[in-house]
């Protein structure tokens, strides 16, 4: 029976059907146009309209194919059928995976093998993409629809719902900002992947029941509930405690000792952090954005990292007591990273900064008082090295991805254009080098907190792009630069992949400071 | 084939049904009459598992309305002035979807149906005009035979030819199948239906058989040698007793011939003459309601 109420649905759908599978072959067709580079602005303005339209055009799809069938109701003529309930729910699941997630499997498979990532990665991206995205975005449709009896009053449910995920974030920003970014923390940190894994089995759970409520039983007002219950637990997953997450993270690490003989530890003799103007001194002394708020600069001095590391602070949690614990002020610093390239200093020293708001500073600043950091860290080690031509250079290296370089316009930068199937690199530095003389240039490097076994945000496409730039001539001749311009012939762009080895923790504890001694000067 | 026994069904705070107790007889065609709102399609509705009961339950060929499972409903024939059926798809189409899930559908049963009705079966759902609809939800609900019929305000919005061709569509075919329908309108029950339930604001008034309603119900006029004037208390099965000059009339609904003379010389003096005569289908009905509202009945 599934197979016959297939066919009714596609004689019913197929136009709809077809449109949206054409936004999504057109949208990934313009993708591949653009290329490494992406600098053709027509096409990258398509590109960034057509992957929106073709989501909302799959929501309203999924949407429409479950109200072909609608569940709450009186008058729809199916109801009083012979049509088994169980069939019916089945053939609108591989209706929505056919004509829903289909055509987006089939553009991100031809995204990736177009784009020469070979068959089988290209495969396991575009499944990856669609799994995601049927979690994500067409099992919560299809809970929805199926609560709904047609499209207005999803539209209407869909925005109600809209409007209260979007209060309730902004009441959750409120109580965050209030803590001092205590309350939650796994938001946008390199494991809030794990608070998406549970809003992802959540939304899976919620929707099971909600469409066996509907289709075994049509209790729409109990399948209701369950849909704002589920929203209420999912908001809730927001803020997943850090300690919980991090430890999670922590089990799923590479090498659990690796990291042992790193230690953070306070450094006074560092003296006071120096900011290099007036005007940086005023700012730093801000911090944080706002006139109210003002900063410390904490000496310390990481060891123990290694060679061809990097270190990186996840979370810096600071806690100020008084000696008899009369008042505590519980907040968190800045995170930091240090990296170690290729042997040297086996002591790197750095300012922990911490943002504290300006009454509390007040309180605070002549107390002596205990602080207690806890770091949440993590050790990263180089994975690859790779070396390709700085002029027209397009080479492709495992791990890091497809790149291409090429001079800016104004003849001051190489810029560097790379694109990874999934997700892209978290870690690396990229520098311009001299092959002949081994010259080179200050290194850019971008270490981000992304611990996500996956890529977590896969729209619009399966692809990553990134890229970097890497200056040789300063137009106002104030900077030089050992590899400029003219050897850019014989340079070429080295890049080192750096990948996450261990995570854990460490506590740094100051038995007194005072604040007022740890000012910007 | 249906016993519906104490069934109340609450919207929020309006009570639609308020307990009704009736049973269906097999092979019968029996007619559930109300003004509009009465309950007729909330009952309907629940007796084919569309709508919950707050309250009791009907058992439908031997099975709790909750539990119809696709081989009960398999039996059912529904036909209802409002069902939403996929109007992208034409007649055909949507008869060839429907053909499998049902074992017993007869495809030659479905011809003749569909050429007695005159269905224009390559036309869209959408683009069928009201009667057309109506025909095209017979047609799909009758060719698998079954035990069961619901019709639910099938007449309603039907030209007179339009209706006429439907019920000798339906007639054709009822044979041996319980036929259950509702109206408002009773001229359109008359002559089909076997046995008829009143429902007045959720209410079961009355069940019975025509034969037995029509039976029992006349129109009497008393003819009296001074002015007419109504008994003081007049037997609780006269309705509507009205003086008019010398003539008295009232409905007797239990009308017995051998006791009606000497009821009305107990009661009224110097009867000169009394006459009755049966009444329409329609007459009796406001009677009862009537009744019903001034708690006569």
């Amino acid at each position: 029976m599934v197979w016959h109420i297939f066919k009714k649905d596609w004689k019913l759908a197929w136009g709809f059907v077809l449109a949206v599978a054409s936004l999504h072959w057109i949208a990934a067709f313009v993708k591949f146009r653009l290329g490494v580079a992406g600098e053709n602005e027509a096409l990258t303005m398509l590109s960034q309209l057509l992957p929106g339209l073709s989501i909302f055009g799959s929501m309203f799809l999924t949407c429409a194919i479950v109200h072909l069938d609608a569940i709450p109701g009186v008058k729809q003529d199916w109801l009083a059928r012979p049509i088994p309930r169980g069939s019916l729910l089945r053939e609108k699941f591989l209706f929505v995976i056919a004509t829903v997630c289909g055509p987006m499997f089939v553009g991100n498979l031809f995204l990736g093998v177009a784009n020469g990532f070979g068959f089988r990665s290209a495969l396991f991206q575009a499944t990856i993409f669609v799994v995601y995205l049927f979690f994500f975005t067409v099992l919560p449709i299809f809970a929805l629809a199926a609560v709904t009896r047609n499209m207005t009053e999803a539209f209407v449910m869909g925005c109600a719902c809209a409007f209260l995920i979007g209060a309730s974030i902004t009441v959750y920003e409120f109580a965050n900002g209030a803590s001092h970014n205590t309350v939650g923390g796994v938001v946008w940190s390199g494991v809030g992947w794990i608070g998406e894994a549970i809003r992802l089995g959540l939304a899976a759970i919620a929707a099971t029941l909600i469409a066996g409520v509907q289709y075994f039983r049509r209790k729409t007002i109990l399948a209701r509930a369950l849909l704002v219950g589920f929203g209420v637990l999912i908001f809730i997953s927001e803020v997943f405690p850090w300690h919980a997450a991090f430890a999670i993270q922590q089990r799923l690490s590479a090498r659990d000792n690796s990291a042992r003989p790193v230690q953070v530890a306070f450094e006074p003799k560092l003296g006071r952090y120096k900011s290099s103007s007036a005007v940086a001194l005023a700012e730093d002394r801000r911090r944080g954005g706002s006139e109210n708020d003002a900063a410390v600069f904490v000496p310390v001095q990481v060891t123990g990292i290694g060679d061809d590391a990097i270190l990186i602070t996840d979370r810096a949690e600071v806690r100020l007591t008084e000696p008899e614990k009369r008042a505590e002020y519980h907040g968190t610093g800045e995170n930091f990273d240090v990296r170690r390239e290729g042997p040297g200093s086996p002591a790197s020293s750095v300012y922990q900064k911490i943002v504290v708001p300006g009454s509390v500073y007040r309180d605070w600043k002549d107390r002596a008082a205990q602080m207690q950091i806890e770091y949440s860290l993590t050790r990263f080690v180089l994975k690859n090295s790779y070396a390709m031509p700085a002029l027209n250079g397009n080479e492709r290296m495992p791990g890091w991805g497809w790149c291409e370089t090429e001079v800016n316009e104004a003849g001051t930068a190489l810029e560097l254009h790379c694109l990874q199937q999934g997700k892209g690199p978290i870690c690396g530095t990229v520098l311009l080098e001299n092959a002949a003389t081994g010259e080179r240039n200050p290194p850019r490097s971008v270490c981000r907190s992304d611990y996500a076994p996956y890529l977590d945000r896969p729209l619009p496409d399966s692809l990553e792009r990134f890229g970097t730039m890497l200056p040789f001539r300063d137009p106002t001749g104030l900077a030089k630069f050992p590899v400029d311009g003219a050897q850019l012939a014989q340079a070429r762009v080295v890049i080192r992949v750096y990948e996450p080895e261990q995570h854990f923790t460490q506590s740094l504890t100051i038995p007194q400071i005072k604040l007022r001694d740890w000012d910007a000067e | 084939m249906i016993r519906v026994t104490d069934l109340h069904k609450k919207f929020g705070r309006f009570e639609a049904l308020r307990g009704l107790n009736f049973e269906v007889p097999e092979g019968s065609a029996f007619a559930l009459i109300g003004a509009n709102g009465a309950g007729k399609t909330t009952t309907i509705k629940v007796l084919m598992n569309i709508l919950e009961p707050s309250h009791g339950s009907i058992e439908v060929l031997g099975v709790d309305s909750r539990r119809l499972s696709p081989k009960e409903l398999a039996q059912i024939g529904y036909v209802s002035e409002n069902q939403e059926m996929p109007s992208r798809l034409t007649v055909a189409e949507y008869v060839a979807y429907l053909r499998p899930f049902y074992g017993t559908w007869d495809r030659e049963l479905e011809r003749t149906i569909a050429k007695q009705l005159r269905l224009p079966v390559e036309r869209r759902i959408g683009d069928l005009s009201h009667g057309m609809r109506m025909k095209m939800a017979l047609l799909c609900a009758l060719p698998y035979r079954p035990k069961l019929l619901v019709l639910d305000e099938p007449f309603s919005g039907l030209d007179p030819l339009v209706r006429d061709e439907f019920m000798e569509g339906l007639l054709n075919q009822a044979g041996e199948m319980t036929v259950l329908l509702s109206s408002h309108e009773l001229g359109e029950i008359d002559g089909v239906a076997t046995h008829v339930a009143f429902l007045d604001e959720g209410k079961l008034l009355f069940q019975e058989s025509m034969s037995e309603l029509m039976g029992r119900f006349r129109e009497v006029h008393v003819t009296l040698e001074q002015a007419a004037m109504a008994p003081r208390e007049a037997p609780k099965e006269w309705l509507q007793v009205r003086a008019m000059g010398n003539v008295l009339t009232f409905v007797d609904t239990r009308f017995d011939p051998s006791t009606l003379s000497e009821q009305i010389h107990s009661q009224i003096a110097g009867v000169k003459e009394t006459v009755w005569q049966p009444m329409a289908l329609r007459n009796v009905f406001t009677t009862l309601a009537r009744a019903a509202r001034d708690g006569q009945a």
